[in-house]
């Protein structure tokens, strides 16, 4: 009877194992092993899950670099600006170290034509080592080992929440599949929000150093020229992103304004060097930045804002070349300095302030 | 190495099994204990490489000091081997579990300035430290022989009571090891080991570690809990408590069987307790053991007048809450068991058809001594699981605030479950409304499904009485499958800042 129990429990759990297995590799949620099945949709709303393998295993000719700024493009403004098909390679924060990770897998997996990279100013002063495995990312869906996907394999989320969620927005929903990991529509954008989440740090910081950032910087130019230089083929198409006026107030507290200005300006130097780079630059932007109806905090722009970018590079306008990108560093540093002394006091009543703050 | 989780059913405990049996089979007795031992170690270091110094530090120098004992024939050699063996185990036990605890209050008394370690507390030192300190006591009193080198590894190291227990001596352990009978594949012994370690894993896996969902955020936010939630939440810890904890051991005996080795029991129905110290007879028994046999007897036990017997017990609690951790939350805790197994021992109430030798003066039904003794436990453990006594003094003031403001649905909501989740978005589709009731019937459903279980036998009385056919087969099948699949999750990330 013993050794009965025994043989039915291994072979019960393993036929209930193996089901389980093949349930979610034939699925795949996070399309790891394949594109979605006949029938499903692409739906893509876990970038730390996601992004990995629909770089590996989807069929495109471009990609969305960036961070959450860069979630609510529609790949579709791309394809048909650019003619080509597009998806997108997204990381939080942005770091130029994540998402030069996910280009490289990209470009192991498909030619690219374009690449649409959006360069935040954060990101060049960002650690140059990869944040994934630091962050509580599973890394399971980062390797090439197969036998730690079991994490995967055998997964009650997986099999009772995301294949459900697969199959019903395939089926069901209304799931755009170029809105991938969009977040715009449940949130609101407008000045009440931005004013809303804005703590004020009261004191203001000595103005460090313009090379204060030195070494990271250039690690992290070393980190995308790297892949530009590897890629001759491929057109880059880099944006820095509008942030709010209120970004430039918090920097300035911070005592960030002059070393982040110095970083875009080595930036802009060493990337314009390269002839298959297009470089975009948005910040001195006004009309964007000064309207706070147009964000949802200080830096997370609308959709709107994401579309108006993405009709620039299709139309060349905010366009930074060698002859014209000290005049818009310069027009910056006026702009910020008309930002902290004059635009943004009306503001300053109802901005909150930080208590805490020594 | 968690018992729950992947790398241990389909990697460690297959390859530790086929080496054991297998290295028995060709009658190498003594490479199949050393590879017991080093597997075991392998379990230990996987959570951090630096811990495997300090148990072999450990177990080095506890053998050293048991072969000098060889050489003890005196009264005052023993007591100097058992000074240094007590020195050698509560120190380190005191160095990295204790340290900060003792400088901080210290600091605190007499405005001293010690710096604080922050020492990372090695993964069951509590567990291994008494186990070698039971075998050293006795060895330094005479009654314990000096073992093999591979037979106290394995004693030691043996992983299925490694880092959480049960607390086993060395004389029930070693002869099992010693026994040549033992080391061949029992298919009874197996089966019913994997009958027991799976009950254990469901407990913990499905049953406390859903619970814990609830009680976390409940005790993160302990300001703001309203008297409902701070009832449910509490409740929810009672239970969760005890199937981690004894679902763990279960996993633990399950494990020893399929070794054919038998683990004492941890767990005994605690929460069908009708007085404190039944309670107490029932719940984390191996530990109440430790402290009876090397504490409470040799401070004279109850063989020295009330009094005395009165200290002994409570100094027993003292230290067996201080034992559970290095704060005065497990301190008051201990304490307060100490007091109510004090009064249950004075005789003045007690229950109607206990098995006490002293008759109580007054006696009450059975229900009110399980409904009061389970109260008790329940509430005493707003200290347990409090980070601070002032947090635990909230709970209670929460508790007696008889304000009932909603928050129940914010715990309630932390249940956002996988088995759920068809059902959420059908509620979501069609009466949104109704979603915050809904999470709280399922906090309910959740908390009778406990209480149903725990009225029901327990695992070892399933293990022992229940024929191991295939009805019990497709159960234990099912609870396998559903635990293995709840090993990993899918994290949300929620972030909206640079």
């Amino acid at each position: 009877m013993s050794q009965k129990f025994i043989r039915n429990f291994f072979i019960m759990s393993g036929f209930l194992l193996l089901l389980c297995i093949f349930t979610v590799v034939l699925f795949d949620p996070f399309f790891q092993y394949h594109k979605p099945l006949p029938g499903l949709k692409a739906v893509l709303t876990d970038k730390e899950y996601q992004c990995v393998g629909s770089l590996k295993n989807f069929d495109y000719d471009s990609v969305i670099a960036g961070s959450s700024v860069a979630e609510n493009y529609n790949n579709g403004w791309f394809d048909q600006g650019f003619d080509c098909h597009s998806i997108k390679a997204i990381r939080s924060y942005g770091a130029t170290a994540d998402l030069c990770y996910l280009l490289d897998i990209a470009f192991e997996h498909q030619d690219l034509k374009y690449v649409f990279y959006n360069l935040d100013p954060s990101a060049l002063v960002a650690e140059p080592e990869t944040t994934y495995a630091l962050t509580g990312c599973p890394m399971y869906l980062y390797d090439n080992n197969y036998l730690n996907d079991v994490e995967y394999w055998l997964n009650k989320d997986v099999l009772m929440k995301k294949i459900p969620y697969l199959i019903a927005n395939s089926i069901i929903g209304d799931y755009d599949e170029s809105n991938s990991y969009n977040w715009a529509q449940w949130k609101e954008f407008n000045s009440d929000m931005v004013l809303g989440l804005y703590i004020r740090k009261p004191s203001i910081d000595e103005m460090k150093p313009e090379n204060y950032y030195e070494d990271l910087l250039n690690a992290n130019l070393e980190l995308l020229t790297s892949r530009i230089k590897a890629h001759p083929e491929t057109e880059f198409y880099i944006f820095i992103p509008p942030y709010s006026m209120i970004w430039w107030d918090n920097i300035y507290r911070e005592g960030d304004t002059k070393a982040y200005l110095y970083n875009l300006q080595r930036t802009m130097e060493t990337l314009l060097t390269f002839e298959n780079v297009k470089l975009y630059y948005f910040q001195n932007d006004r009309e964007v930045i000064t309207n706070l109806e147009n964000y949802m905090d200080i830096l997370h722009f609308s959709p709107d804002i994401n579309h108006y970018i993405c009709d620039s590079l299709i139309n060349g306008t905010h366009q930074i070349n060698k002859d014209n990108y000290m005049e818009n560093i310069n027009d910056m540093r006026t702009l910020a300095d008309e930002i902290i002394n004059e635009l943004i006091k009306p503001y300053e009543d109802v901005i909150k302030v930080d208590i805490y703050d020594d | 190495m968690l018992f729950n989780s992947y790398i241990f059913i389909f990697l460690f405990l297959p390859l530790t099994l086929i080496g054991w049996y297998g290295l028995n089979k060709i009658k190498a007795y003594e490479p199949a204990k050393f590879f017991l031992a080093g597997m075991s170690l392998w379990f230990y270091g996987y959570f951090n490489i630096y811990y495997l110094a300090i148990i072999i530090v450990s177990i080095l120098s506890n053998y050293l000091l048991s072969y000098l004992m060889k050489f003890s024939h005196t009264r005052l050699s023993g007591r100097i081997g058992l000074a240094a063996g007590l020195m050698l185990n509560l120190g380190m036990l005191f160095y990295f579990k204790y340290y900060d605890f003792f400088f901080e209050n210290i600091n605190l008394i007499f405005h001293t300035d010690f710096n604080l370690k922050h020492i990372l507390l090695p993964l069951g030192i509590s567990f291994f430290t008494f186990q070698q300190l039971s075998f050293i006591i006795d060895r330094c009193t005479g009654k314990a022989p000096h073992y093999s080198f591979s037979n106290y590894i394995t004693f030691v190291t043996f992983f299925p009571q490694l880092i959480a227990g049960p607390i086993v001596l060395y004389k029930e352990m070693m002869p099992q090891f010693e026994d040549i009978s033992n080391r061949r594949f029992h298919a009874e012994s197996f089966a019913k080991g994997i009958v027991l370690f799976t009950i254990g894993l469901g407990k913990k896996v499905l049953l406390a570690d859903v619970l814990a969902l609830p009680v976390n955020f409940g005790f993160e936010n302990t300001p703001f809990l309203d008297t409902p939630s701070t009832l449910l939440v509490i409740l929810a810890y009672t239970f969760e408590i005890y199937f981690d904890f004894s679902g763990y051991s279960d996993m633990a005996m399950g494990l020893g069987k399929m070794f054919n080795i038998q683990l004492p029991m941890n767990f005994n129905s605690p929460y069908k307790a009708c007085s404190v110290k039944e309670l107490w007879q029932r719940w984390h028994m191996t530990l109440s053991r430790f402290f009876i046999q090397y504490v409470y007897i040799p401070l004279g036990g109850s063989r020295k007048g009330e009094l005395r017997t009165i200290i002994n017990t409570f100094l027993v609690f003292f230290l067996s809450g201080l034992w559970h951790g290095a704060n005065w939350t497990y301190v008051a805790w201990g304490s307060m068991q100490g007091l109510l197994v004090i009064w249950d021992n004075l005789g003045i109430v007690g229950v109607k058809g206990s098995n006490e030798k002293l008759h109580s003066r007054i006696q009450m039904p059975r229900y009110l001594g399980w409904l009061f003794t389970f109260s008790f436990f329940n509430l005493s453990l707003f200290f347990f699981r409090s980070d601070s006594l002032s947090d635990a003094f909230q709970m209670f003031k929460n508790i007696f605030a008889f304000k009932a403001t909603g928050y129940i649905y914010k715990i309630a909501a932390r249940l956002d479950i996988p088995e759920f989740y068809l059902i959420k978005q059908v509620i979501n589709m069609t009466a949104p409304e109704i979603l915050s009731y809904a999470y709280v019937a399922l906090f309910i459903i959740l908390l009778l499904i406990s209480a149903f279980i725990l009225t029901r036998k327990n695992a070892v009385q399933i293990v022992e009485e229940h024929p191991l056919n295939l009805r019990l087969c497709l159960i234990i099948t099912i609870i396998f499958v559903w635990s293995v699949v709840s090993f990993s999750q899918v994290s949300t990330f929620i972030y909206f800042n640079f």
